[in-house]
């Protein structure tokens, strides 16, 4: 990294950008702290905390009880399975239509990628209520086929692994044709370890922003079975009104896997984002 | 004959994800585009009613732009257009936080950091065992003492008694030394990464569980913010009224002065300052954002002074303004805004090939252009305050999430607290290393201060990332909004916006998935003219 922007500053400097780093770092760490807190109290007691700070006895219990309560197990599997899924196609199929894009010369190649382009442009909103219509058409209303195919291809991921193999040497593929490999093993195992890091990036960003995915589960899924986890939060919060100890738990146990995920990937994130930005 | 080959093997790569392409998009928008035209509802026309949809032309159009659906329509896109005052805020955050973590900053040598961590750590073990000891030790008296089971007067506090209270708090302060220590500890061992790690994760884990957590704190009783804030509104309360009322309104008149000469300076420097070939249209538009947002704080607040004072208070010839009258001359310079905007708007398009600033016009034109949206925070808060003042019941804190002049402001909150360290955030760090050193080594020999370099090598380095996030955050802007509706409020409070409105009109309840469609074209036609005028503006500076 370059310290180009930076400047050495005084200590004076250094101090107070430190402290102002802490407090906002404070202001990020609070709420979740309160989360925790709030999910180990007692539901009569919530008000209370909020003016001790602590609760006055500890509910660790609130979370097997929420467990039981709803199908959080079920939720979190339906999440995880359809979140899981997704990526795997969208990785997949985005890294096969990059490489017919970056690697292979075909006439009309360029004219069909711009089209791509020009979709990435349309708002999701537009595409909600004729996909639902395609998936009633389909048969894929209310299961997991409807949860997972209609969001599983995209411009986005394609375009953004086309832009990391560009980066690979061209000299590579054509010593492995020299050598008689045929286009699925230059593909196979010349380009895809190469792609490796743009391949994590669009991996984290699927998973993270299907994990997160609220509408299309929301108008797809009427069986309690399929419900996803942002879904059953969600019921959660209204059939049992004002739990809030509960509430928290379960929303705090549901940040988990996402927080873990970005965590352990989170040097791979930074590295994708800066091959992928915008240069001028 | 190989290029063919080529052609087919290209084909079969590109199959799966065509095939998905063509169904679930490419297809749907030809369809959606078709649908717009129907009276297409699903509760009359399906399998068992045989019946099927009617070509009505643009007649869905127009019963949403001026027929029957249009009050609605309008009222949900001004709620939107409300809501996107959060984008311009949480970009200045993002690039602010970014500028902050690529300081250098904290002790310089290896040593010096590892000894500021031990003594961060050690310093905060004495901090939590001292006040633990100094704290809890006595508190507790013996059973059957006068004391001990003394209640505490406030009712929110259950049947706990006075130590019991006393002893929770103080458990909570160690706690939260503790925490504090834990983060400045980090902090110094791993840097930058550690509150970069520390202000992702909100935007990273946003969806349902960060809703329902904002939830919680919003809430009027018991929430976090609320038992934070009143406190706070006491001691101001107390302020205010043990402070002669003369005080108050000559503050309040000087306040709201200063902020009729800053509306005035910048009218003046509006239309005789872009004459001046000199004045980027960048740093232009940015001055004339803050001047503004400054000019109409000044009035609101003043406003609020000159009103703080019971009126019988006042020595007689100081009362020559009136609080209406004050108010009255307030509005008519906020209307004055547009006028003004206009007319920069006009000159900045004649001057073509000076301007950068997509971001700064489309934040100004959100912002004050829609002058509502200034008189709509300013006024009801400072009537708010007044009441709270001046009634009996002293001042009470917002009830946020179901008072109609506050949800919007919270999710606002929520929203730039959510965003302001993400993906923005990351893209202003890689444009930031993208910089090359020697732009920054050619300014110092100029002998450009810290300002300078900002002004003249950062911000139009950064452009092309500018452009980038302003284009995809208004387009994230204008369709929006649903899952933190739906969750918070349930569209309550002011705060349905158009998705909410296409969501509520498609799959709720009506099944209208024509009117639906129409909804969503109308969207797609309005972030195309957004992005259109971003471009306009924007490839100008970055050459994209």
């Amino acid at each position: 990294m370059s310290t180009g922007a930076k400047t050495t500053g005084s200590i004076a400097w250094r101090t107070i950008g430190f402290i102002v780093l802490v407090s906002l770092a404070v202001s990020f760490v609070v709420p979740f702290a309160w989360q925790t807190i709030l999910s180990l109290s007692s539901n009569a007691d919530t008000e209370l905390v909020s003016k001790t700070g602590l609760p006055p006895a500890v509910h660790p219990e609130n979370y097997s009880l929420m467990l039981r309560m709803i199908p959080f197990g079920k939720y979190f599997f339906n999440s995880l399975f359809v979140a899981g899924w997704i990526t795997i196609i969208q990785v997949i199929s985005s890294a096969m239509a990059a490489y017919a894009f970056s690697r292979m010369e075909w006439p009309g190649r360029d004219k069909v990628f711009l089209l791509y382009l020009a979709t990435m442009m349309i708002p999701d909103v537009v595409l909600m209520v004729p996909r639902f219509a395609v998936v009633l058409g389909l048969d894929m209303y209310n299961n997991y086929a409807g949860l997972i195919l209609p969001v599983a291809f995209s411009a986005f991921g394609t375009f953004l692994l086309r832009q990391f193999m560009l980066t690979i040497p061209k000299s590579l593929d054509e010593a492995a044709a020299i050598d008689g490999a045929s286009h699925w093993q230059v593909f196979s195992r010349v380009i895809l370890p190469l792609a490796r890091p743009g391949i994590i990036v669009l991996a984290i960003f699927t998973f993270l922003f299907q994990y997160n995915s609220f509408f299309w589960p929301l108008i797809l899924i009427k069986d309690t079975n399929l419900r996803t986890l942002p879904i059953g939060l969600l019921e959660f919060d209204t059939s049992y009104g004002q739990d809030t100890p509960k509430i928290m738990a379960a929303s705090l146990l549901a940040m988990i896997p996402a927080a873990l995920l970005f965590l352990a990937l989170q040097k791979y994130l930074v590295k994708g984002i800066q091959l992928g930005a915008v240069k001028g | 004959m190989k290029k063919r080959r080529t052609f087919w093997i290209a084909m079969l790569f590109l199959l799966p994800n065509l095939l998905g392409f063509l169904i679930f998009t490419a297809g749907p928008v030809v369809f959606s585009l078709w649908m717009s035209l129907t009276d297409w509802a699903l509760t009359k026309h399906n399998a068992y009613s045989g019946a099927s949809a009617q070509f009505i032309g643009l007649e869905n159009y127009r019963r949403l732009l001026f027929g029957d659906e249009s009050q609605l329509f309008w009222e949900y896109f001004g709620n939107t257009l409300f809501l996107m005052i959060g984008i311009p805020i949480g970009i200045a955050g993002s690039l602010a936080l970014a500028l902050l973590l690529n300081q250098n900053i904290g002790p310089k040598r290896a040593r010096s950091k590892a000894g500021a961590v031990g003594v961060t750590l050690l310093v905060t073990i004495l901090a939590v065992g001292a006040t633990w000891l100094v704290t809890t030790p006595g508190l507790e008296p013996a059973a059957g003492a006068a004391n001990y089971a003394a209640m505490t007067a406030d009712s929110g506090l259950g049947n706990l008694a006075v130590w019991e209270v006393q002893k929770l708090r103080s458990g909570a302060a160690v706690t939260a030394i503790a925490v504090l220590g834990l983060i400045v500890a980090a902090g110094l061992a791993i840097g930058p990464v550690f509150f970069r790690t520390v202000f992702y994760l909100p935007s990273m884990l946003a969806g349902v569980a960060i809703f329902l957590l904002w939830k919680a704190l919003y809430k009027p009783q018991g929430g976090l913010i609320n038992s934070t804030l009143e406190p706070a509104l006491g001691v101001i309360q107390n302020t205010v009224t043990s402070t002669p009322a003369a005080l108050w309104y000559a503050l309040g008149l000087l306040l709201w002065a200063s902020g009729v000469v800053l509306c005035l300076w910048m009218f003046a420097r509006g239309t005789l300052g872009l004459t001046r070939r000199d004045i980027s249209g960048l740093s232009y538009t940015g001055l004339v954002l803050v001047v503004i947002s400054l000019g109409a704080m000044m009035l609101g607040l003043g406003y609020l002074f000159c009103q703080l004072p019971p009126r019988s208070l006042l020595p007689s010839g100081l009362d020559i303004l009136t609080g209406e009258q004050l108010s009255a001359i307030g509005q008519s310079l906020t209307g004055a805004f547009p006028a003004a905007g206009e007319e920069i708007r006009l000159a900045v398009l004649t001057l073509g090939d000076q301007i950068r600033p997509a971001t700064a016009i489309e934040a100004f034109t959100t912002i004050v252009g829609d002058r509502s949206a200034v008189a709509e925070v300013v006024m009801p808060m400072t009537t708010v305050l007044h009441e709270g003042l001046t009634s009996g019941d002293g001042l009470m804190p917002p009830q946020w999430l179901i008072d109609i002049r506050w949800a919007k402001p919270a999710l606002i909150i929520m929203g730039v607290w959510t965003a302001v360290g993400g993906g923005n955030m990351l893209l202003y760090l890689a444009g930031l290393s993208n910089i090359p050193t020697e732009l920054y080594e050619a300014a110092d020999i100029d002998g450009a201060g810290g300002w300078q370099r900002f002004a003249h090598v950062t911000w139009p380095q950064l452009a092309p990332t500018t452009f980038f996030i302003v284009i995809m955050s208004t387009i994230g802007g204008l369709q929006g909004g649903f899952d933190q509706a739906r969750v918070m409020t349930e569209g309550k409070a002011g705060t349905t916006v158009l998705s909410y409105y296409l969501y509520n009109i498609a799959f709720d309840d009506q099944f209208q998935l024509g009117l639906a469609s129409a909804i969503a074209w109308v969207m797609f036609g309005m972030i195309f003219i957004m992005t259109l005028f971003n471009y306009r503006f924007g490839s100008r500076a970055t050459n994209l």
